[in-house]
């Protein structure tokens, strides 16, 4: 049997259930229906846990397995401005149903000016875990919303929220952070997971407003998590840099660190807030933030000139921290690249002490970062980590595994909004 | 008037205003062991230095089977550093070729997930053999020689990694040959040097006691890491998280609650190609001693100050100091051996132990143990904990339950059935999961109450597969985390539990030897030995 239906008009409902037969490891459609109100998204789910079709066939033709576990960890609702981006999304959490088994909520508004309309799609993915076990299901609700009701879309999402349970807000792109209805929606939420690395220009204005949600008390009583894909990324480039310093005879130039250069790859005729600038601001950021530096200047245009690339780069930004009594350069530089455009290149620490001083310097070299150090010149043994791009799925796994907010992500977002002029 | 006169004569700053004043003069010091903050919140990220793996015992069984491959899972997963080396120490003739053309094989065979033919090649290009008899002194200052060149060639910077895999009896000699080299001794500013070394630990407590000591005289107890695969098993890592994790069953976690407890390890294989191993182990040394003991402790030990590994290792040995020895008189009563005789297991004829391969046809082995022990301390003075183990037992299952005890009024008395009181199971292998067994009334006019389950299931709750115990334990040996380790104290004071009931056997007369059938579980003895404290063996 196959999903009859499929094509089916907005308003009809689907006939549900389907029998691929079950490998283990491998998500399953199990149910999929359609609707077009809450109270039949709501009747839809309650079906799908009271059927009985949803028994596959066994070799002998009899009923064989039944889905038996509906195990829930979160809410995960998405927030998806184009039809793609929740196709998108939605693929994703499918490999996740077995990890991460959830209720998921991809909500898209389409025609603001047109009447008022929902169309659910309610569907149960199931993986078996391994042989002679019950399935793991987890219900995914896709759901499009015209006119009016696509402006509340927290009025729609709040009902269909499991009680209880951490809600996951995932909004993919560009989120207006400071509109009322991420306000209303992020008021339900525990967690914001966003790519800072996919805004558009520069980033930096939603940077700065995803730093204030962080510090807005009336939002999950002032402990909204906040995870970045971009800040998650850099976990190796971090684990690289902290290894220069694991040596005891090093650990002390950790407090005598004098400039941090951070170069990006940019595109030619990107110009000025062409270049999303996220990841190679996390990146002095993080390590403000853990040797507890404050900032003195904010980064700006550097007045000596662009960067080695021309104007059409754009131009390079300087800025001073402060440690201690101690001053710490910063820049960041755009240089010409073909890789994606804001991929940090390089990450460069200079550190005094006692009039020794250690270069760092910390590259991206295909699927893995370099670390090359001297000290006063003499070349010290280098090491390479492996850092292959992670997948948004794995990114999207970690954040969801993470249940309180991360202090060391809260203030390298923090001390990155500061570094942008942010409060 | 008299403290400033003891001022004159001693000018040691003894008071508040003294010491703040003699401290505020000096030059303000850097703390001698600031920590790398730049590693906070890196702790799954963190790459172990780069240094030398040197496994003795690398031609070995458990080698191939266990320790090739969670390395490999490691290096796959870029949980190793780039510059990590593995010098394999055998006695066979390989060179490096050879060598890795049979780890390849073995990887092949037993990788948990396999492996891509590249990241297969890199990870053999970074294992050489070196050949050399434990009791060869030049083989050792080879050693010591290549492990130099090594550190020079890939900037391991003199850490290393030694693993004892090798048979116990070898144990002191390789240890003794790595303090003559001066293999054991850490530099200053650099270079750690940590040793693994593979159970069994020793066979009674005075040989426990002797091999810590031939241990101790060349490495500080915070360099040996013992290893028992058991604790880096997922499930008994989650039973401290369910435990401490959880507010609401510490409450009821001793012995105004809880009426018994069981530990169940049963295996449904019998000893295999492992015959005279397990003539001279048999199930005390080889489960009790160790897997038995280390679960019990999990279960019954207090809640450390910190997850650190001294935090918690202290409670797990006061958890075993607590278990008094038993005086002969208590191990014929409660101590049940067994040995399995021919029988059927999952509907195929097996043979009784004596037949099996290498085996003493008159072999007095226990193949099976029950025990009853307590636990003298305030938590849980008074609650009898069950032990079980066993080959040839009806199937292969670990489980912890915790029998709490019964109501202390019985309220519905008109209801056909007593509710059975509440039962929480803890099931480590296989289908890991934790098991709570309630009274729930049977819908009807009636008040019938019937008992029902709420059962998690690890499995289904997260499809992922769990790293194997020998990736976690290795990796925690090069961070340097000693967490999921046997401290010296620990394995002593284990021994001190189970070298009495061995050696009472030695006395006691011979053993009316095969006492239970293959596929059953275990003999009547140890029916008896429950039933007569009003409890019966949980059926798994």
């Amino acid at each position: 049997m196959g999903i009859a239906g499929g094509g089916s008009e907005r308003g009809l409902m689907d006939v549900p259930v389907l029998d691929a037969p079950a490998v283990v490891g491998q998500p399953a459609l199990r149910w999929s229906s359609r609707t077009d109100s809450l109270a039949g998204i709501e009747a839809e789910l309650a079906r799908i846990w009271g059927s009985t079709q949803l028994t596959t066939e066994g070799a002998d033709g009899a009923p064989e397995r039944r889905i038996a576990a509906r195990t829930s960890v979160l809410s995960l609702v998405v927030i998806a401005r184009q039809p793609e981006v929740g196709q998108r999304a939605a693929a994703l959490i499918r490999m996740l149903v077995g990890r991460h088994p959830s209720r998921t909520l991809i909500v898209s508004s389409a025609d603001p000016d047109g009447p008022s309309w929902l169309d659910a799609r309610i569907q149960a993915h199931c993986i078996l875990p391994r042989e002679n076990a019950p399935e793991t299901c987890a219900e995914f609700i896709d759901l499009v919303a015209g006119g009016a009701t696509g402006q509340h879309v927290a009025a729609i999402v709040a009902p269909l929220l499991v009680h209880d349970l951490p809600v996951t807000l995932w909004w993919p792109g560009d989120p207006p952070l400071v509109s009322r209805q991420a306000l209303d929606l992020l008021d339900m939420a525990d967690r914001l997971v966003v790519d800072g690395s996919s805004w558009s220009g520069d980033g930096l204005d939603r940077l700065r407003a995803l730093a204030a949600l962080v510090d807005d008390h009336d939002l999950a009583g002032g402990k909204l998590a906040v995870s970045d894909f971009a800040l998650l990324r850099q976990s190796r480039w971090r684990e690289a840099i902290a290894s220069c310093f694991d040596r005891p005879d090093l650990l002390p130039f950790l407090r005598g660190i004098r400039s941090v250069t951070v170069t990006y790859a940019a595109h030619r005729g990107a110009g000025a807030g062409g270049t999303n600038i996220i990841k190679p601001l996390y990146h002095v950021s993080w390590l403000a933030s853990r040797l507890e530096m404050t900032v003195v200047r904010p980064l700006a245009a550097d007045p000596t000139g662009g960067s080695d690339g021309g104007a059409d780069l754009g131009s390079a930004l300087v800025g001073s921290l402060r440690a201690g009594r101690r001053p710490v350069r910063v820049r960041l530089e755009p240089v010409a690249s073909e890789l994606p455009s804001g991929t940090t290149l390089t990450v460069e620490i200079t550190a005094q002490r006692h009039r020794q001083e250690l270069e760092i310097i910390v590259s991206a070299e295909a699927e893995s970062v370099m670390v090359r150090s001297s000290l006063d010149g003499q070349t010290l043994p280098e090491r390479r980590f492996m850092a292959p791009r992670r997948a948004d799925v794995d990114l999207l796994a970690e954040t969801i595994e993470s249940v309180r907010r991360d202090p060391i992500a809260v203030a390298a977002l923090q001390t990155a909004a500061r570094l942008v002029g942010g409060t | 008037m008299a403290r400033k006169a003891a001022s004159a004569a001693d000018p040691t700053p003894r008071t508040i205003r003294e010491l703040r004043i003699e401290r505020a003069g000096r030059r303000k010091r850097v703390a001698k062991h600031e920590a790398n903050v730049l590693r906070d919140g890196l702790r799954l990220e963190r790459v172990p230095d780069p240094h030398v793996m040197v496994l003795f015992g690398a031609t070995g069984d458990l080698s191939h089977r266990k320790v090739f491959p969670a390395l490999a899972q490691l290096w796959r997963t870029n949980l190793l550093p780039q510059d990590w080396m593995l010098v394999a120490v055998g006695r066979r003739p390989y060179d490096d070729e050879t060598f890795r053309a049979e780890i390849g094989k073995s990887l092949e065979q037993f990788s948990r997930v396999p492996l891509d033919t590249e990241v297969a090649a890199q990870f053999l290009a970074r294992i050489v053999y070196h050949q050399g008899d434990f009791g060869d002194d030049g083989a050792f200052d080879r050693l010591a020689i290549r492990l130099d060149e090594i550190d020079a060639e890939h900037g391991t910077s003199g850490h290393r990694l030694f693993y004892l895999a090798t048979q116990s009896s070898a144990f002191p000699q390789i240890v003794a040959q790595l303090g003559r080299t001066g293999l054991d001794h850490e530099i200053s500013g650099g270079g750690w040097r940590r040793i693994i070394i593979e159970k069994p630990f020793g066979r009674d407590l005075d040989s426990a006691k002797r091999l810590n000591r031939e241990v101790g005289r060349v490495f500080r107890e915070s360099q040996v890491y013992r290893i028992d695969h058991y604790l880096g098993k997922e499930t008994v890592r989650n039973l401290m998280v369910f435990r401490f994790a959880n507010g609401i069953f510490e409450p009821l976690w001793n012995r105004r609650y809880v009426d018994h407890v069981q530990i169940t390890m049963a295996e449904s294989i019998g000893v295999e190609e492992r015959g005279s191993f397990y003539e001279e182990t048999g199930a005390t040394r080889d489960v009790v001693q160790n897997h038995l003991l280390q679960l019990l402790s999990l279960v019954a030990m207090e809640p450390p100050t910190t997850f650190g590994a001294d935090a918690l290792r202290d409670e797990k040995v006061k958890v075993l100091r607590a278990i008094p020895a038993l005086s002969p008189a208590e191990i014929s009563r409660d101590v049940v051996r067994g040995q399995y005789g021919p029988g059927w297991v999952a509907a195929q004829a097996v043979k009784g132990y004596r037949a099996e391969h290498e085996v003493d046809p008159q072999s007095e082995t226990e193949t099976f143990l029950a025990a009853r022990l307590q636990i003298d301390d305030w938590r849980w003075s008074g609650v009898p904990f069950y032990l079980r183990t066993g080959k040839r037992l009806p199937k292969r299952a670990t489980e912890i339950a915790i029998q709490f005890k019964g109501v202390p009024h019985r309220l519905f008395q008109d209801a056909a059935v007593d509710p059975e009181p509440n039962l929480l199971a803890i099931r480590i292998q296989p289908d890991e999961g934790i098991l709570l067994r309630f009274g729930s009334k049977v819908p009807g006019l009636g008040l019938d109450i019937r008992t029902v389950t709420m059962d998690f299931t690890y499995g289904s709750a997260f499809a992922v597969d769990s790293p194997d115990a020998y990736e976690t334990l290795l990796l925690d040996a090069m961070l340097g985390d000693a967490s999921l380790f046997t401290r010296a104290d620990e394995v002593e004071a284990a021994w001190s539990i189970a070298t009495p009931i061995v050696e009472s056997w030695v006395s006691d007369p011979e053993p009316k030897f095969p006492n239970y059938a293959a596929g059953t579980w275990g003999p009547e003895a140890a029916d008896d030995l429950i039933e007569r404290d009003g409890h019966r063996w949980r059926r798994i």
